[in-house]
């Protein structure tokens, strides 16, 4: 075992000294006001923190009197996201496959981009906040915006899924004299699904924490209890309204963990 | 499970005669600058079980790709039996391509979906769009694809995945992918360059049977001359992207290849001594 010529080790250290301080540098500059950054202030996290502090206190005494009042809008909630998701899903199949690269090599996947890209680039309250206007207050606007956020997550996600992935069938099914809609329906779709199913469950899973909010602006849900006992100051209640949301958050996550499972 | 089907008419040969090959003057130049064919004319008789030899990047790819048109000819003209193949666009060419079967050296099977919608992609140029996007399948379809897996031996996986098959059983659904076209010319781009050498020879033999059976027109890109030989009766050699061989495979000898190959014989040239 005498020396073998193993040729030298590449030194990485000045490229990843160079990475650490440039990154060190943006950081400093968005947090320099005089550079145009945002003001980080943290001494007034210690002037201020007895105020929070104070909320948190009264939040930790749980009041339970609210509990009857939350089983109504809690499940709104949940089928809002349901329906959402379920809605979000059916469209985005198809606008995934127009979307992606090896399953329309055509123009038109431009537009179907451009177009979720401006979907995309609406915050959800806006959606909800113009909605509620045009189609009352309710849960319909509330299922609305959850469809159009939804769309947006889900369409990104899979058609770059489907752009990364090998698409060697393609040429089998163009050799065999096939339509792209025939590859894309036969093959292109089952090589997707796993991508497109575990996409759906996340935006089932964001969906729930996003229809606790919309409420505020009159779209449904829970969240317009979360703001009636907040204008109240009932921190006990608020808290109690959390732990529930964060109980059916955990219990969607780890449903749709085992489903996530079967996908594969 | 097996299903044993009684002989579907019209599955176990070809709806009819072979088509002849005929390139003439064919030169293939890639967007990027790189010339992948120059100058390249030949024509194969109906029938006939032609290889095509070159080390790889020498255009043998590209020319089986310019006879169903997946690469488009920069100048010079193809025909594929009543077909000018560099003319073609759109359903015209989709009709060609039906009838030209194809294999790869990658399988290009979709592996998370069935082996039975695999072979289904076989049907596609027999088949209206809106039936596919449906979901339909006709008992002819069906038929046909369940003789080519028999004839293949593949019938036992037809509701198996495709990714869940072996190297050489993935090659053999593509095989009958390629069978369900009912073609009356069958391709084959280094079918077996991924494959071990049992197995290579198994499909090779297939290749052979379904020439001899089917009587289909089969050309078959290879990089090994043992394989050249033995399967194959006439040999295209391609170096650089000109053809410098046209002649019978089997009395080919070590001093054709060295032309063909532009450099002096090695052990990886062999199926034999390269394993």
């Amino acid at each position: 075992m005498t020396s073998l010529p193993v040729p030298r080790r590449p030194r990485s250290w000045p490229r990843v000294a160079a990475v650490v301080a440039v990154i060190a540098a943006i950081t400093a500059v968005t947090v320099t006001p005089a550079l145009g950054g945002i003001r980080v202030d943290l001494g007034a996290i210690a002037r201020n923190w007895h105020y929070g502090a104070h909320h948190l206190a009264q939040m930790a005494q749980l009041d339970f009197s609210i509990l009857p009042r939350t089983a109504k809008p809690l499940l709104e909630t949940l089928e809002m996201a349901v329906v959402g998701a379920a809605v979000a899903a059916a469209l985005a199949l198809p606008l995934s496959l127009w979307a992606a690269r090896p399953t329309n090599p055509g123009p038109s996947r431009r537009a179907v981009r451009a177009v979720l890209n401006v979907v995309r680039s609406v915050p959800d309250l806006v959606y909800a906040t113009l909605l509620v206007a045009m189609v009352g207050v309710g849960a319909l606007p509330g299922v609305l915006t959850l469809v159009l956020f939804d769309l947006g997550v889900v369409v990104k996600l899979v058609s770059e899924a489907i752009d990364s992935a090998d698409s060697s069938y393609m040429e089998a099914g163009h050799a065999a004299g096939g339509t792209q809609t025939q590859i894309n329906r036969l093959t292109a779709a089952p090589q997707a699904w796993p991508a497109y199913g575990s996409q759906v469950l996340y935006s089932l899973e964001l969906n729930v924490r996003i229809s606790a909010v919309l409420g505020l602006v009159g779209a449904g849900g829970i969240g317009r209890l979360i703001d009636e006992v907040r204008g109240f100051y009932r921190y006990g209640a608020l808290a109690v309204i959390i732990l529930e949301i964060l109980v059916v958050v955990i219990a969607i996550e780890v449903a749709s963990n085992v489903l996530r499972k079967r996908l594969r | 499970m097996t299903e044993r089907l009684a002989t579907a008419p019209g599955a176990a040969q070809a709806a009819s005669g072979p088509w002849p090959l005929r390139l003439s003057d064919v030169t293939v130049r890639y967007p990027n600058g790189t010339v992948a064919l120059r100058n390249v004319s030949l024509s194969v008789a109906p029938g006939e079980m032609v290889s095509v030899v070159g080390l790889s990047g020498s255009g043998k790819s590209t020319l089986i790709r310019t006879l169903n048109g997946l690469v488009p000819v920069t100048s010079g003209h193809v025909e594929v039996g009543p077909y000018a193949v560099d003319e073609l666009r759109g359903r015209r060419l989709r009709q060609l391509r039906g009838s030209v079967g194809m294999i790869f050296q990658g399988f290009n099977l979709a592996d998370r979906t069935s082996v039975y919608n695999n072979v289904l992609v076989g049907r596609f140029s027999h088949t209206p769009t809106w039936r596919t996007l449906l979901g339909l399948v006709g008992h002819d379809d069906r038929d046909v694809v369940m003789a080519a897996l028999d004839s293949v031996g593949m019938l036992e996986k037809v509701w198996g995945r495709a990714g869940a098959l072996s190297g050489g059983q993935k090659q053999r659904v593509a095989i009958a992918r390629a069978l369900s076209q009912e073609p009356r010319v069958m391709l084959a781009d280094e079918p077996v360059a991924s494959l071990d050498p049992p197995t290579a020879h198994a499909v090779m033999s297939d290749l052979r049977r379904i020439n001899s059976e089917r009587g289909l027109t089969v050309l078959v890109n290879l990089h090994l001359m043992d394989l050249a030989r033995q399967y194959t009766t006439r040999m295209i050699g391609l170096r650089g992207g000109e053809l410098v061989y046209d002649g019978p495979a089997a009395p080919a000898d070590d001093a054709v290849f060295e032309e063909i190959y532009g450099r002096p014989i090695q052990a990886r040239d062999t199926l034999e001594r390269s394993s």
